[in-house]
């Protein structure tokens, strides 16, 4: 044994020991800081951690007419959540669904959907079973909740549309929001603040948007009034505090009514509800549209399509049978006529025609063609829709029997710049920014058009097409109303508008009507005065708004000045013309004649105008002059303008204290 | 009277002390994993929340290993010194046949398949190394060989295990044998002047290292250490939320079973490796020390075991094992805590789990087998 290495021990150990005992001090000291010195600090830090912030869906703003009615509102929903982890293994998961299908109106593919959800989805997230339930099947739920192992039943709001089918395309509707809806809504706010998406406080916000739209409560505009206005119906969420576990399972609600958030903000369009309802029903079972505006303030008044699918089914979520059966429709009840529906005008065209012959000095107010039922040029007939002719005609019996030789003639010598310019004045080809999704500009050709668009120069024959508002011309119900509304004058016939309040809609670029001598505008409204009201006029059984003067002053006996239109949608080759054209009665539906029809009234002193489509409604005289009839007479009874548009917010500022008005 | 060498006269003078402190820190242990799988308060029914299954094992696997240690401690000190090396050689083996055939459990392979059972042959080597070594200078001493030479051969015992376990690799694990066999070393009276360079060169080795000989996600922990905030919700996540649950027990901690950021399951492996989190959240800054306390009590027993030893072969295994058990309680205490990486070292006696229970008792069985023997001069002369 090494005498050396015994000696040497014990001042070994000694080192050792020292050693041990200055990391036993580190340790110490460490621990001094950690839980003496920083343990404020992080019992703060141990509370955050535990303490989630989830988003409360807001209160969606309602959405009224003009009167104040809900066009879009909150009801109370009644809904029942599924939480798997709390239902035990997938087994009985399927055994509670089944059970709620007994009690609940649930559908064999979305009993598949939930229990998909079960298997994919964290077991600890609730998932929507059923919801928009009658109080019935709510309570029933409520009874059996006990037996019925993580399933809950709640009651929250969702979006609700009274009129039903009347507003599906103008109100819009909501929907649960999808993964590109989300996206939209990212990118909506981010712009709407001016942030980057790639910033810390862009990535926030974005996270903060996409849990908003999750929560089974949300949903998000998808079309009309509803989608163009989200961000402001929409709302601020408020947050509910939540107490929640490392892996993110909610552990307790906690209570948050500091953290409340700021409802969305209510709308009032200028459209009358009931208004709009009648001419829904004056259509019937026809397809089509209508679009009556106030001549004065150039408020929408009525802003129809029909038929229409009722959104309501939309917001919970409408089936895929049902959703194809609504595409596969011939009647196209998805499509919004009035704002995305492009027509030729037709006849009704033959106003800006006129208008622009006149104008341009290319005729005279006295000029006259003699209407032989036909005329030749450019090597091919152009035919009137009279075989036998209209005889002599000028400017003023041409509108009133509409005769189509004149306004070849009037196009021809006119020439397409001029017509086209003057479409433009008369506000054809624009795209009217009201305050919803969608909406179309049409199309008034000329020959740069014609270039950028078939790489083509235009021809003068095509000028004669137009000259009747058939070719590439093409417009929507809106601008029809529009058209009118301009032929009727008035202060605000150019600024049409459908949000009375609660939407800053974007500048509008619409060029007011100038530059048309107010003896061209004369004669324009006494020919459509003709059509109505005179002998021989092509609506003449239309004009009489109140054959029993039922009307209030100043509306009394009031008649309408209009034009009618019959657009076709076919081709009419020369040898049918040989052998006599089809009659509309004897064709397929959708290849019948549009029927169009604008009008104003009261002719003597406008107020309000209207523009109606019956899609394949064989003739704007007998089919859509009558509509339009009836909607104005009922319009004029109603006389929606001479009221300002509802205010929810003047029933706020009626507070106590407000003195009276000095 | 009862004769000292009849099994009776070995257990009535066996270490009570030391025993005593360490049924007290495995009851504490088992107390504490009680905890960790149990809360006072459901969150969400508000009763009580029990859970004993942990700590049923682990306070089973103690008493049978309590009672291994004892059977142990009562074998003579030859049969020790005489398994050294065979033990040694089948630790090598094994760590090869890892190497060759090893199950990869976590991206490493530390594990060997043998039938049912699966070994962890580097958890062996602990114990191993400082057992070979022990021998070794036994019989150098014994052979009147003390020149410096007899420590090269010391070394290459020592290195070829720590090489063989980088290579898993186990960085904790290799450490611990190094550490642990350089300490055997170092008792063994190496000149203080080779260790000053040794030091010297490790520390400048230790940039060295960092860059060229670290795998990508140590190296992540090291960075972690140093900025546990730069990546809360990777690397440094366990630690920035093992860091909120020490600081947040305060002084007095918030009570037994009253630990949010364990029932929250905020902090992984929270009953393994991180086990110390637990006893800082609930009994708070006191709570700590009297865990490090203990600790230091246990280590000082068995260095004074160790001490008290005639035989070289007694004094170094025993100090070698103490040595163990302190990087054990540094590395993990001080990783837990955010001085040290996180490298997967458990806290003996309390962290759950069979390996760790294992290789701490049969190690307490040696130390009260020389605290036995600590009067035999043994020689080692005729053993293989």
């Amino acid at each position: 044994m090494s005498r050396d290495w015994s000696r040497n021990f014990p001042s070994r150990r000694n080192i050792f020991l020292i050693g041990g005992g200055v990391m036993w001090g580190a340790l110490t000291v460490r621990l001094a800081e950690l839980q003496l010195l920083r343990g404020r600090e992080f019992e703060t830090k141990a509370t955050e951690n535990r303490i989630r912030l989830d988003p409360a869906p807001p209160h969606r703003g309602t959405i009224y007419d003009r009167a104040g009615r809900i066009l879009a509102g909150n009801k109370r929903n009644f809904y029942v959540t599924l939480r798997p982890e709390l239902a035990g293994s997938l087994q009985d998961v399927a055994k509670v669904v089944d059970q709620l299908g007994r009690l609940l109106p649930i559908s064999e593919s979305k009993k598949r959907t939930i229990l998909q959800d079960a298997q994919t989805r964290a077991r600890f997230l609730d998932i929507l079973v059923a919801d928009d339930l009658t109080w019935e099947d709510f309570a029933r739920i409520n009874v059996m909740a006990p037996e019925l192992a993580g399933v809950t039943a709640e009651v929250g709001e969702l979006r609700s549309y009274p009129y039903y089918a009347a507003f599906y395309h103008t109100v819009g509707y909501v929907q649960r929001a999808n993964d590109k809806d989300v996206t939209r809504m990212i990118q909506a706010d981010l712009d709407s603040i001016g942030e980057q998406p790639d910033t810390p406080a862009g990535q926030a916000r974005a996270r903060a948007i996409r849990r908003l739209y999750k929560h089974p409560q949300m949903r998000v505009g998808k079309q009309g009034v509803e989608a163009f206005a989200e961000i402001g119906l929409k709302g601020e969420p408020g947050k509910t505090r939540v107490l929640v576990n490392a892996s993110g399972r909610v552990i307790d609600r906690l209570p948050s009514d500091d953290i409340s958030g700021r409802p969305g903000d209510d709308m009032v369009l200028t459209i009358d509800a009931e208004l709009q309802n009648f001419a829904i029903q004056r259509f019937g079972t026809e397809s089509g549209s209508c679009v009556v505006m106030d001549v004065q303030s150039g408020e929408i008044i009525v802003m129809m399509s029909t038929p229409a699918p009722d959104p309501n089914q939309f917001v919970s979520g409408i089936s895929q049978t049902a959703y194809d059966q609504l595409l596969k429709d011939e009647k196209n009840p998805l499509y919004h006529k009035a704002y995305d529906g492009t027509y030729p005008p037709g006849s009704t065209f033959k106003v800006v025609v006129g208008a622009a012959a006149l104008e341009s000095g290319a005729v005279d107010p006295d000029f006259s063609v003699r209407c032989t039922g036909r005329t030749w040029f450019g090597g091919r007939f152009f035919h009137c829709w009279e075989k036998r002719g209209h005889g002599t005609v000028n400017l003023h019996t041409a509108l009133q029997k509409s005769c189509d030789i004149y306004f070849y003639e009037a196009a021809r010598r006119a020439g397409i710049e001029n017509v086209a310019a003057m479409a433009r004045k008369f506000g054809l080809g624009h795209r009217y920014e009201l305050g919803l999704t969608g909406g179309k500009a049409g199309v008034v050709p000329n020959d740069a058009w014609k270039r950028s668009n078939m790489n083509e120069q235009w021809f003068e024959g095509e000028t004669l097409s137009v000259g009747i508002g058939q070719g590439y011309m093409s417009a929507t119900p809106l601008q029809l109303a529009v058209m009118a509304a301009r032929v009727a004058g008035g202060p605000g016939a150019g600024n049409s508008r459908l949000i009375a309040s609660g939407a800053k809609v974007a500048d509008q670029t619409i060029a007011p009507l100038e530059g048309v001598s107010e003896d061209t505008m004369q004669r324009l409204r006494a020919g459509m005065f003709a059509v109505t009201s005179e002998a021989g006029g092509t609506a003449v059984r239309a004009g009489d708004l109140d054959p029993q003067g039922l009307l209030p002053a100043p509306f009394t006996h009031a008649r309408m000045a209009g034009k009618s239109g019959t657009a076709q949608v076919r081709v009419i080759s020369a040898a049918e013309r040989a052998s006599g054209v089809i009659s509309n009665a004897d064709l397929a539906w959708r290849l019948r004649d549009h029927a169009l029809f604008v009008a104003f009234a009261p002719a003597e002193a406008p107020r309000y105008a209207c523009a109606v489509v019956v899609e394949h409604g064989d003739s704007g005289s007998r089919v859509a002059a009558p509509i339009v009839r009836d909607v104005l007479a009922a319009t004029l009874k109603a006389d929606p303008g001479s009221k300002p548009a509802y205010s929810p917010a003047r029933q706020v500022a009626s507070a106590p204290g407000d003195g009276e008005p000095t | 009277m009862i004769r000292r060498e009849s099994i009776l006269g070995k257990l009535t003078s066996l270490h009570w002390f030391l025993l005593l402190t360490i049924v007290a820190i495995a009851v504490f242990g088992t107390a504490i994993l009680f905890s960790a799988a149990s809360s006072a308060h459901n969150l969400q029914t508000g009763k009580p929340d029990i859970h004993a299954d942990l700590a049923f094992n682990h306070a089973a696997r103690f008493a049978f290993m309590l009672v291994v240690a004892i059977a142990l401690s009562l074998a003579p000190l030859r049969l020790w010194a005489s398994l050294a090396y065979p033990v040694y050689i089948t630790g090598v083996v094994m760590l090869v046949a890892v190497d060759v055939a090893g199950v990869v459990v976590n991206g490493a392979e530390r594990w060997l398949q043998l039938g049912p059972v699966r070994l962890q042959p580097s958890e062996l080597m602990k114990l191993a190394v400082p057992l070979a070594l022990a021998r070794f200078y036994h019989q150098m001493f014994e052979g009147g060989r003390n020149g410096m030479w007899i420590h090269i051969p010391a070394l290459l015992v020592v290195m070829v295990p720590v090489a063989l376990v980088l290579r898993q690799p186990d960085l904790g694990t290799a450490l611990m044998i190094l550490g642990t066999g350089l300490a055997v070393i170092f008792f063994a009276g190496i000149g203080l002047r080779i260790v000053a360079a040794v030091m010297a060169l490790a520390i400048v080795a230790v940039p060295v290292v960092y860059f060229f000989a670290l795998h990508d996600y140590q190296r992540q922990r090291v960075d972690t250490l140093f900025n546990p905030a730069a990546d809360p919700l990777g690397a440094g996540y366990q630690l920035q939320q093992a860091m909120i649950a020490i600081g947040s027990g305060g002084l007095a901690g918030k009570g037994y079973m009253e630990g949010a950021q364990k029932e929250l399951d905020y902090i992984p492996e929270q009953q393994t490796d991180f086990i110390f989190t637990i006893i800082a959240e609930e009994f708070g800054f006191a709570g700590s020390i009297a865990v490090l306390l203990a600790w230091g009590v246990t280590l000082l027993q068995g260095m004074d075991i160790a001490g008290r030893s005639r035989s070289a072969f007694g004094t170094l295994a025993g100090s070698g094992f103490v040595a163990t058990l302190a990087l054990y309680v540094v590395i993990n205490i001080g990783m837990v805590i955010g001085l040290l990486p996180v490298v997967g070292i458990p806290l003996p006696l309390i962290s759950y789990g069979g390996t760790v229970m294992l290789t701490v008792m049969v190690g307490f069985g040696l130390l009260m087998s020389i605290h036995l023997n600590r009067d035999s001069n043994m020689s080692l002369r005729g053993v293989f």
